[in-house]
């Protein structure tokens, strides 16, 4: 959202708009004071839900819809269609249009069935770009690297097997990807019992599902925590005084606003 | 009251450390983030093979090679991906290449536009003649296959109204097969693998990859397959190029911050860890001694 409304301008940029010492209502100050009071408020969500939160939560999504309905319409319907077609003549661009137009009528209850001649063309034209180069690249590609022999030949030496695990390309690898997708497709065979032989080869499976899920997990720690520091960096920029102390003052408002809010909620009446 | 505050007396210490307030975990998450990102130690930061060998393709890029890329993120991911887009945008621009910006994220567009607007000034380029933004176009990945037909079917004009035919930038540029090399940072669909898929493996261009680090684990076997040349993930990818490229930025002052909050909740897990099985070993004896 930050960047929606140019928030992530540097000190040394609004430097330039005035004097540090005084601090001019200008895009890039009011800009800082919205990013932070708006992270401050979702951030108070940690301690409990309040109408900060909401406010913020509203507003982002309403920001957020709004910029999009507004840039689709302008490079849509301004550039895509009506200049070219009024301006250049491109009376081919009107199929489309009518096609397009045609989703509208599910608005029209008489008219509903008309809608799926246009839900139809995309559903073919989609299908048809997808199928065979998700097929290709997704499949038969994955496939082809999954399969990779297991002993290199390498010039006059005849066979070699590499060791090397940080190699992805290496002999070894070859062979944990094997036992991996292997184990991993006999887990999800379910036609036959986890027993016996089978039973150890679906536990090596789940042990590398296991590892995958760690992997997955571990990322999503990272990047989560990459969103925090982001935004607590944009906090500790906009402290500087060039900006008006937004950090300080916002976060006084709004522990001030939940130390208010909670003594409310504790001093209301509970329920007979 | 009084029964609730007898019960957490009863409790033994594990138990009270197992339903400890959970805001006081977010107040040691928040602690860790804050105090590194105050006072930075400078850890150092390893260059992995999957980013180093992006930047050694950009590295052998002739003068003027055209590259194509696709800030396919909005703000959500801003904190991970702006800093990957800087970064090679740096770099490209240092290279002398010819930059072609496009997003296939509507809600990405004014980020986008400004981040290009911001690394171009800083190495005193120009709009039109060194690099150029096309903006967004609707149709997500279908856009890629009509980029691979014709370029400027798929964007007449650029995202400041300026017809694209003719413009310096694109000279000797009709279709995705002219261009030289392609990054698509991506935070979902479409992204990384829709230029692969749509792409790359339709229209024979190099592409590389950049993404957030919830993607990264799902991109790695195109990596292995050689279906992308190389991939930054996430933050700590960002770090490893800025180091590379010789200009560190908001990547690398986030990496101590990073690698305290990993600290943290790798203690945090530990301690749970050991406070659960504490329990059930209490919870053992006291059902041996009934």
């Amino acid at each position: 959202m930050c960047s929606i409304f140019r928030f992530g301008t540097s000190k040394a940029e609004v430097g330039n708009h005035g004097n540090a010492g005084m601090v001019g209502m200008d895009a890039n100050v009011l800009g800082a004071w919205m990013a932070t009071g708006l992270t401050l408020f979702i951030f108070s969500f940690l301690f409990k839900d309040n109408p900060l939160f909401k406010l913020a939560e509203h507003l982002y999504v309403g920001v957020s819809v709004g910029y999009t309905i507004v840039k689709t319409c302008d490079s849509v319907v301004v550039h895509l269609i009506y200049k070219p077609i009024v301006e250049h003549g491109e009376i081919a661009l009107l199929i489309p249009v009518a096609i397009g137009l045609l989703m509208l009528t599910r608005y029209v209850p008489k008219a509903t069935w008309m809608s799926r001649y246009a839900f139809a063309f995309i559903v073919g034209l989609g299908s048809g770009l997808a199928i065979p180069r998700t097929i290709s690249s997704f499949i038969l590609k994955q496939i082809e690297d999954t399969i990779r022999p297991l002993l290199s030949m390498t010039g006059g030496d005849g066979l070699t097997f590499s060791m090397s695990l940080l190699d992805p390309a290496s002999n070894l690898n070859a062979i944990i990807v094997l036992v991996g997708v292997s184990s991993v497709l006999f887990y999800f065979f379910f036609s036959i019992e986890h027993s016996g032989p089978g039973r150890m080869v679906a536990r090596t499976g789940i042990v590398f599902l296991m590892i995958a899920f760690g992997a997955a997990f571990g990322y999503t720690v990272m990047a989560r925590m990459s969103l925090l520091i982001g935004r607590l960096t944009d906090l500790i920029e906009f402290s500087d005084a060039s900006y008006g102390y937004p950090t300080w003052w916002l976060l006084i408002l709004t522990i001030g606003a939940l130390v208010v809010l909670s003594r409310r909620g504790s001093e209301s009446p509970s329920q007979p | 009251m009084g029964g609730r505050k007898r019960k957490r007396h009863d409790m033994t210490f594990s138990e009270r450390m197992l339903k400890i307030d959970r805001r006081i975990i977010f107040l040691v998450i928040g602690l860790c983030t804050l105090l590194p990102l105050l006072y930075p130690v400078g850890l150092p930061i390893r260059i992995s093979p999957e980013v180093r060998s992006i930047y050694d393709y950009m590295e052998s890029l002739p003068e003027g090679s055209v590259f194509l890329l696709s800030i396919d993120f909005d703000p959500a991911s801003k904190p991970e991906l702006h800093p990957q887009a800087i970064a090679l945008l740096r770099h490209a621009f240092r290279k002398n290449l010819r930059v072609v910006a496009m997003t296939l994220w509507v809600s990405g567009t004014g980020m986008a536009d400004q981040l290009l607007t911001q690394v171009a000034q800083e190495m005193g380029k120009e709009n039109g003649k060194d690099y150029v933004f096309l903006g967004w176009s609707p149709g997500g990945a279908a856009v890629i296959i009509n980029m691979g037909q014709n370029l400027y079917s798929a964007f007449p004009s650029d995202y400041g109204g300026k017809s694209t035919k003719g413009l310096p930038v694109l000279e000797g540029v009709s279709s995705l097969k002219d261009v030289t090399y392609a990054i698509s940072l991506g935070a979902g669909n479409p992204g990384v693998e829709a230029w692969y898929v749509y792409g790359k493996d339709k229209y024979k261009f190099e592409l590389g990859g950049g993404c957030t680090g919830v993607m990264a684990p799902g991109l790695y076997p195109l990596l292995r397959s050689g279906q992308l040349n190389g991939l930054i993930g996430g933050l700590r990818g960002a770090a490893e190029y800025e180091s590379l490229v010789g200009r560190k930025g908001r990547a690398v002052a986030g990496m101590d911050a990073q690698s305290a909050t990993h600290l943290a909740i790798i203690v945090l897990v530990a301690i749970c860890n050991v406070f659960y099985f504490s329990l059930r070993h209490q919870q053992g004896r006291s059902r041996e001694s009934r």
